[in-house]
C-alpha cells in the first residue's frame, strides 16, 4: 500500500470486509486518500467498487475492519459521515420533473442548508452548466448536464468529500473532458475524491492514485509521480492480467 | 430536541410539496386526482337528491296512507283491517353518503291484519339487472374506487425514488427515509382531505337536517382514517418492492383481494356458517304453526272453545248471544293476538340469524379494511341491519296496534246479532258497520335512526379493526425502511 502522510488522510478503508448472505463482496480492503486527493478504484463488474462506496455511505455494514470518514468510523458516527460526503451515484437522474434550480434548491431544503440564489448560480457558473438550461426540467438534460447539477449541489453543500459511482459511464468525450476538469478543479481546492470506475483510461487521466480492485480485494496501487499521470499502458496491463487470472 | 423536531417537520413538508408537485405536473396524477374529485362530488349531488327525492315521497306517503285510510266510510271494522295501512321507512340523513341496505331490503311496509308482510319497493327488485351491480353512491365510490385513485396516483411515491437512485442521493446527504416517507404519507393524505371533501360538506348538509355532530364527525372519521390505512399500504408496498411496475402490480393484487374478494367472501363464509331458512321453507312452518291457532274468522271453531267459556263465565250469561260484547270481535283479538305472537317468533328467528350473518361478515373487518369501514359507514349512517330490524319491530307493533284497535271497535262497538246477520239483506249489511269516526285511532307513523351513542357503541368494532390495520403497517413500514438502499 502506498505511503500517505497519515495527518491528512480523509478516507480510509481498515480492513473492510463485508460479507452479504454468507457471500463475500469486500475482503480485507485497505486504502486511504488523503486531502486533496483524487483515488480511483479501478476493477471490472462484481469487483466491489459499487460496495465500497456504499460501506463509506453507511448503506453496507462491515463484518469486520472500519470504514473511516474525517477519522470517525462511519458505523458509528453515520450523521457527521454523510454531512461531509457528496455521492453521485453512476445514474445520478435527481428529479426528471424538477428545474435544476428546483433539484438544488429542494435537496438543500432538505438537508436544512439556506443558500440564496445568487450562490446557487454561483455554483452552476463554476460546474459550467448552460445558463439556458438552469430553468428546463431535468428531464431534458444529458447525463453530463445531471452530473453538473449534481456536482453544483454537493458544492452548495459545502461537502469536503465525493464519492463518485462510474461517473463518467455513458459521457461523451467532451463531457468526460469537462468532467474531468471540474473533478481536479475541485480536489485542488482542498476536497478529496473517492471514484470508482472500470475506464482505465479515464482514470489515469484524473486520478493521482489508483487502487486496483478484484473480487472484494485491493491486488495493486499506483500513484502518479512528479506531476506525470499514471501510466495508462502499465495500469492496463495490470488490469487485463488481474482479470483474466 | 424541539429544533431537530422542527426540521423533520419542515423536511416532512417539503417532501410532500415536492410529491405534489411531481403529480402536478404529470398529467396521468391530475387526470386521476380530477376523475376522483369529480366522482365523488356529482355522486354526492346525485345521491342526495335521490335521497331527498325518496324522503320527500315517503313523507308524503306515509301521510297519505294515513289519510286515505281515515277518510274510509263507515264500514265493518274487520274490513278495515284487511284494507290494511302502510308505514314508510324515511331514511336517515346520512343515508345521502351510504344508502347502506336500504336498496335492498325494501323501505315501505303493508300492515294488515293476520299477516307480516315483508318490506318492499326495494330499488334492487324494482330496478334494471344493471343496478344489481350496486349503485354509485358516494360510500360505493370512497369504499373501493379511492383506494384505486390512490394507488393510481401513489404507487411510484417511492419505488421510484428507488428505481432512479434518488433515494440513495438523498439518504447519502443525510435525509432519513422516515422522513421521506412520511413526506409522501403526508402528500398522499392530502389526496385524502381533497377525495373526501364532498363527504365533508354533504356532512354538514346532514347536521343541518337534524344528523347529530357527533355521529357526522365519526362517519367522516371513518373514512378518513379508511384511506388513510389504503395511504398506508401503498406507501409500504411501494417502498417495499424497487421497481415502479412491480409496485403497481402488487397495489393493484391487493386492492382486488380487500376491496373485491374479502368482502364476498366475508357475506359467503357468513351465509355458510350461520344458514338461514328459505322463504318457502320458512312459509310452510309459520303456515303449519297458525293452523294451530284456529282460524279467527270463524267463532265456533274448536281453538276458541275455551275462550268462550271464559268470557261465559265473566258475563255469568249462558250464551254468546248474551255476552255484552260481540264474541266474534273478542274471538279476532284474540286470534290476532296469538298469530301475533307466534309471527314474532319466526321473525325473531330470521333476524337473529340475520344479525348472525353480519356479525360474522363484519368479523372480516380485520382481513380487509373495506369490510370494516363498510360496517362502520352503514352503523353511523343509520342504514345497517341494526335499523332495519327496529323498523321492521316498530311497524310490527304499529300494525298490532291499530289491528288490535280495529278489533276491540269490533267487540265493543258491533253487537254479535247484526254481526251474524250481516249477509241478510241490504239492511242488515247497512247495520253491520261502525262509524268511521272509529278509524282515526291511527296514529302518524315516522321513523328515524338509533341515537348517537347506540349507534357510535355499535361503530366501537370497526374503528378498532381500522385502528389495528394502521398500527400494523406503520410497523411495516419501519421494517421496509430498514431495506438495503
Amino acid at each position: 500500500m502506498t505511503n500517505v502522510n497519515q495527518n491528512e488522510v480523509v478516507i480510509e478503508s481498515q480492513s473492510i470486509t463485508v460479507k452479504i448472505q454468507n457471500s463475500t463482496i469486500l475482503s480485507d480492503l485497505n486504502f486511504k486518500v488523503a486531502k486533496g486527493e483524487i483515488y480511483a478504484l479501478l476493477g471490472g463488474n462484481g469487483a466491489g467498487k459499487s460496495s465500497t462506496l456504499k460501506t463509506f455511505l453507511g448503506f453496507n455494514t462491515p463484518t469486520s475492519g472500519r470504514a473511516i470518514i474525517d477519522g470517525r468510523d462511519v458505523s458509528q458516527s453515520l450523521d457527521m459521515a454523510r454531512s461531509k460526503t457528496a455521492y453521485l451515484p453512476e445514474n445520478a437522474t435527481l428529479y426528471p420533473h424538477l428545474t435544476a434550480k428546483e433539484n438544488v434548491e429542494y435537496f438543500l431544503s432538505l438537508a436544512d442548508i439556506n443558500k440564496s440564489l445568487e450562490d446557487i448560480e454561483a455554483a452552476f457558473e463554476r460546474v459550467a452548466l448552460q445558463k439556458d438550461a438552469w430553468e428546463r426540467q431535468l428531464q431534458t438534460y444529458s447525463k453530463g448536464m445531471r452530473q453538473k447539477t449534481a456536482i453544483s449541489l454537493a458544492i452548495l453543500r459545502e461537502a469536503p468529500i465525493f464519492l463518485l459511482d462510474e461517473p463518467t459511464s455513458g459521457l461523451d468525450p467532451v463531457a468526460i473532458d469537462e468532467f474531468n476538469f471540474l473533478v481536479k478543479e475541485l480536489a485542488s481546492s482542498g476536497s478529496t475524491i473517492l471514484m470508482v470506475t472500470h475506464d482505465v483510461y479515464g482514470a489515469c487521466q484524473v486520478a493521482n492514485r489508483i487502487g486496483l480492485l478484484r473480487a472484494g480485494e485491493l491486488v495493486g496501487e499506483f500513484e502518479a509521480q512528479d506531476n506525470h499521470r499514471i501510466d495508462t499502458e502499465q495500469v492496463h496491463a495490470a488490469f487485463a492480467q488481474r482479470q483474466s487470472s | 430536541m424541539s429544533a431537530q423536531l422542527n426540521t423533520v417537520m419542515s423536511s416532512v413538508w417539503y417532501v410532500a410539496k415536492d410529491e405534489w408537485r411531481y403529480w402536478l405536473r404529470s398529467k396521468v396524477a391530475i387526470f386521476v386526482l380530477a376523475i376522483g374529485l369529480v366522482l365523488t362530488l356529482s355522486s354526492v349531488i346525485k345521491t342526495a337528491f335521490t335521497m331527498h327525492g325518496l324522503s320527500h315521497d315517503r313523507n308524503a306517503m306515509q301521510n297519505l296512507s294515513e289519510e286515505t285510510f281515515m277518510e274510509q266510510p263507515d264500514r265493518h271494522p274487520h274490513r278495515m283491517v284487511h284494507y290494511g295501512h302502510y308505514a314508510f321507512r324515511t331514511p336517515s340523513p346520512l343515508s345521502i353518503l351510504d344508502p347502506g341496505i336500504d336498496a335492498y331490503t325494501g323501505n315501505s311496509i303493508f300492515l294488515e291484519g293476520h299477516r307480516q308482510n315483508s318490506a318492499m319497493f326495494a330499488d334492487q327488485k324494482q330496478g334494471t339487472g344493471l343496478t344489481k351491480l350496486g349503485n354509485l353512491s358516494p360510500a360505493f365510490i370512497v369504499q373501493v374506487l379511492a383506494p384505486l385513485l390512490i394507488i393510481l396516483i401513489g404507487y411510484s411515491t417511492m419505488s421510484r425514488e428507488r428505481e432512479s437512485q434518488t433515494l440513495a442521493f438523498l439518504v447519502a446527504q443525510g435525509t432519513s427515509i422516515y422522513t421521506l416517507i412520511m413526506g409522501k404519507i403526508l402528500a398522499l393524505f392530502l389526496v385524502v382531505c381533497l377525495i373526501t371533501l364532498p363527504l365533508a360538506l354533504s356532512g354538514m348538509l346532514a347536521i343541518f337536517q337534524g344528523e347529530s355532530l357527533f355521529i357526522v364527525l365519526g362517519f367522516l372519521f371513518g373514512y378518513v382514517f379508511y384511506l388513510l390505512v389504503w395511504v398506508l399500504i401503498v406507501v409500504f408496498l411501494s417502498t417495499l418492492v424497487s421497481k415502479n411496475n412491480e409496485s403497481f402490480t402488487a397495489l393493484v393484487f391487493v386492492w382486488i383481494l380487500l376491496c373485491i374478494a374479502m368482502p364476498r367472501v366475508a357475506s359467503t363464509t357468513a351465509s355458510v356458517s350461520s344458514p338461514s331458512a328459505g322463504k318457502l321453507e320458512t312459509d310452510f312452518a309459520v303456515i303449519a304453526a297458525l293452523r294451530k291457532l284456529g282460524d279467527g274468522h270463524n267463532a265456533n271453531d274448536p281453538a276458541f272453545t275455551k275462550l268462550k267459556d271464559s268470557l261465559l263465565k265473566q258475563y255469568d250469561v249462558e250464551t254468546v248471544e248474551e255476552l255484552p260484547i260481540n264474541f266474534r270481535g273478542a274471538v279476532a283479538s284474540a286470534s290476532e293476538a296469538e298469530l301475533s305472537k307466534v309471527l314474532n317468533q319466526f321473525a325473531e328467528q330470521r333476524m337473529d340469524t340475520e344479525l348472525e350473518q353480519t356479525q360474522i361478515a363484519r368479523r372480516f373487518g380485520w382481513l380487509s379494511p373495506n369490510v370494516a369501514i363498510r360496517s362502520l359507514s352503514m352503523i353511523t349512517a343509520g342504514s345497517s341491519i341494526e335499523t332495519h330490524h327496529r323498523f321492521l319491530r316498530e311497524t310490527e307493533a304499529l300494525r298490532l296496534d291499530f289491528v288490535q284497535s280495529l278489533n276491540k271497535a269490533h267487540t265493543e262497538k258491533l253487537s254479535y246479532i247484526d254481526d251474524i246477520n250481516r249477509n241478510n239483506g241490504e239492511e242488515a249489511w247497512q247495520r253491520a258497520r261502525v262509524s268511521a269516526q272509529n278509524w282515526k285511532m291511527i296514529e302518524g307513523f315516522s321513523f328515524s335512526a338509533d341515537s348517537a351513542s347506540t349507534r357510535f357503541s355499535r361503530s366501537v368494532g370497526a374503528f378498532a379493526q381500522l385502528f389495528t390495520w394502521a398500527t400494523i403497517l406503520v410497523v411495516l413500514i419501519r421494517l421496509a425502511g430498514r431495506r438495503e438502499i
